[in-house]
């Protein structure tokens, strides 16, 4: 168990940056998520804490030791990849027992980490089977179990769920919240799906564009979140993003007349916001709800009905559309002119640079 | 679903019909006419006397014939295993290569397969001159004199076998080359990160998923070289070339210079039996070790 830290570290391929300055550090025994769009330099972060990508500038450390210049074998680290990496020709136990091989570890004792792991894993009955043989579920947990024999200090999955069918990646989301309760070591994990992310980490980075757009839990992201392409990447269905006509000012929060004309009360501090420039106000779709006597005025375009709760895409009278929400049970229809309430505490501005302003 | 399978066993036969009557039109009727002429005295062209199983007496007995099965199973031994060994190792080599590099590495390694066995000859007689070879400069200092090498019997069948290595090369670094890049990278990550060293990763890795494309160069090799004659012939005219005789020179010289196709149908019958046994055993063999 170890602490993860990164400092400055960057990454080129030639003359293309795939990763610009990232510094931060990983507690130990913490849970963490790298989020973020393809090609946004999440999975190339961790296989640079792997050590299978170099990095140009910068350095790492894992425990006391630093590793940046280290083979990956010996920076303690164990890595569950996407496509699993299972050795087709090994057998499920042979899959596992390589590393340990590798390191001369004695025979007994790579039986008992093995048949533990097995164990841990529910593998028992498939030790003998080949990865062909194996069902993707199956596989992803060899896959695991392959990292924990090794006992590593760290470990680091790359978005190792996304190979599985719907159901089974929630069941086996779980079992990573489970591992990782049960074996209290350093996870890294990098994942695309924001419900992954949520669920899952102490932490989550969430990363655009080679940069770390944020760094926090999976309710600060979601509640404060730094940046519009953090508010629009994290939550589903998207947050609303309006046009903001003025900004004013009411005991020292701000005030945003919308593009139609309504008026919302928000409690943003008006201090934390640039003079001048335009603004855009975001809110999400559970704080704008259906009220008879909402002041934003509008037509319903589309219902959806997930069944705990109802969903309405409505066209505002500047004709921009926002997304309210409405108990499961809605006599809401298409067509309907409706009213909204907007919950003004939980409404968030973003300036010209997309840096985001919220409640204090 | 089920759809009339009359029809079906129709359509499929029209779409193989031209490829069956082409192979049976050019492959099995000479074939079974081969095996025909083999119990016959006929001559290079024209009908013979069916004469039973003399000719397969004669070829028993005969010690030009045995001295040919020699002198092809020594070549095949000096060329398979050594040449694939080789062509594995390059392969190796140039997979770690990358872009325009590879390509002309590459490119200089498959050169040679490309060249007709007539410049691979004139090549390898210059090189191998007595006078100005530029091998004899090598040969020179190692045994204290130059060797007239297609003359000296004992130097013949290795020199043929670094040769036939040289030329048919190519082909088999080309099948590793494409086996290796089916070898998926995360393998080689898994197993750095797995504290395998570059020997292990190649004995565990490498090795054990390259096993069918080995097998299958083997294969091609064995067949291949079962079936000798250019470099043999051409290097060994004007010498004593019974001496160096091999299989389908020994055919070659029945037919055509001796006139006695039935002999050589005999001889021919003999190399097929021999072509098939060998590569399906070691096809077999080697399968069944892969996947043990």
């Amino acid at each position: 168990m170890a602490d993860i830290r990164l400092v400055d570290v960057s990454k080129a391929y030639g003359n293309v940056r795939v990763i610009d300055n990232v510094t931060m550090t990983i507690g130990s025994g913490e849970f963490w998520v790298f989020l973020g769009p393809s090609g946004c330099g999440k999975s190339t972060l961790l296989r640079m804490i792997a050590g299978l990508e170099d990095i140009n500038d910068g350095e790492i450390h894992i425990g006391d030791r630093r590793v940046d210049q280290l083979p990956p074998a010996e920076r303690g680290v164990a890595m569950v990849f996407q496509n699993y990496a299972l050795y087709p020709h090994m057998t499920v136990r042979q899959n596992m027992a390589f590393g340990l091989q590798n390191i001369r570890t004695p025979k007994d004792e790579i039986e008992r980490r093995v048949d533990s792991a097995a164990k841990i894993l529910e593998l028992g009955h498939l030790i003998d089977r080949r990865p062909s043989q194996l069902s993707g579920g199956q596989r992803q947990r060899v896959a695991i179990g392959r990292a924990i024999v090794r006992d590593p200090k760290a470990f680091l999955f790359d978005e190792p769920l996304s190979n599985l069918d719907a159901g089974l990646r929630v069941r086996t989301r779980i079992e990573f919240a489970q591992l990782h309760q049960r074996m209290k070591t350093t996870m890294v994990f990098v994942t695309h799906d924001q419900t992954e992310a949520m669920t899952l980490a102490d932490k989550i980075v969430v990363m655009n564009n080679r940069k770390i757009e944020q760094i926090g839990s999976p309710m600060e992201i979601y509640t404060r979140p730094a940046s519009r392409f953090v508010a629009a990447f994290v939550g589903s269905p998207s947050m609303n993003f309006l046009p903001v006509k003025a900004v004013a000012d009411k005991a020292g929060k701000a005030l945003v007349t919308l593009g139609d004309g309504s008026v919302v009360e928000t409690a943003i501090p008006t201090a934390n916001l640039p003079k001048g420039g335009t603004f855009t106000f975001g809110i999400r779709p559970e704080f704008v709800r259906i009220e008879a006597n909402g002041a934003i005025k509008g037509k319903a375009d589309v219902v959806e009905r997930l069944g705990d709760r109802t969903l309405a895409y409505v066209r505002l009278g500047d004709g921009s559309t926002v997304i309210a929400s409405d108990t499961g049970i809605s006599s809401l229809d298409t067509g309907h002119e409706i009213a909204l309430g907007v919950d003004g505490a939980s409404a968030h501005l973003f300036d010209d640079n997309n840096v985001a302003y919220s409640a204090a | 679903m089920r759809r009339n399978r009359v029809t079906e066993y129709a359509t499929a036969a029209v779409l193989v019909a031209p490829f069956v009557a082409i192979f049976g039109w050019m492959f099995i009727y000479p074939t079974i006419q081969m095996v025909f002429l083999s119990f016959t005295n006929a001559p290079l062209i024209g009908n013979g006397v069916w004469v039973g199983f003399e000719n397969y007496i004669r070829m028993f007995q005969d010690r030009i014939f045995w001295n040919a099965v020699w002198n092809t199973s020594y070549f095949v031994l000096l060329t398979v295993v050594p040449g694939t060994a080789i062509a594995l190792a390059i392969a190796l080599m140039v997979t770690r290569l990358k872009g325009r590099t590879q390509s002309l590495i590459l490119a200089a390694f498959f050169l040679p397969y490309v060249l007709p066995i007539t410049v691979v000859y004139l090549i390898w007689d210059w090189l191998t001159n007595f006078q100005f070879g530029l091998i004899q400069y090598v040969i020179e200092p190692i045994m204290g004199k130059r060797i007239n090498i297609w003359r000296t019997i004992p130097w013949f069948m290795p020199s043929a076998a670094i040769l036939t290595i040289w030329w048919t090369n190519g082909f088999s670094i080309l099948l590793f080359l494409a086996g290796l890049r089916n070898i998926p990278r995360d393998l080689y990550e898994a197993a750095a990160l797995d504290n395998a060293s570059r020997w292990q990763m190649f004995r565990s890795i490498t090795w054990p998923l390259l096993w069918p494309v080995t097998v299958l160069c083997l294969t091609i090799q064995l067949i291949l070289q079962l079936k000798i004659f250019d470099q043999v012939y051409l290097f060994a005219q004007g010498g004593r070339t019974q001496a160096t005789m091999v299989l389908v020179q020994y055919i070659y010289e029945q037919a055509f210079q001796k006139n006695s196709g039935g002999y050589a149908a005999t001889i021919s019958v003999a190399l097929f039996v021999i072509v098939v046994i060998f590569s399906v055993l070691q096809y077999q063999v080697l399968r069944v070790r892969g996947e043990k």
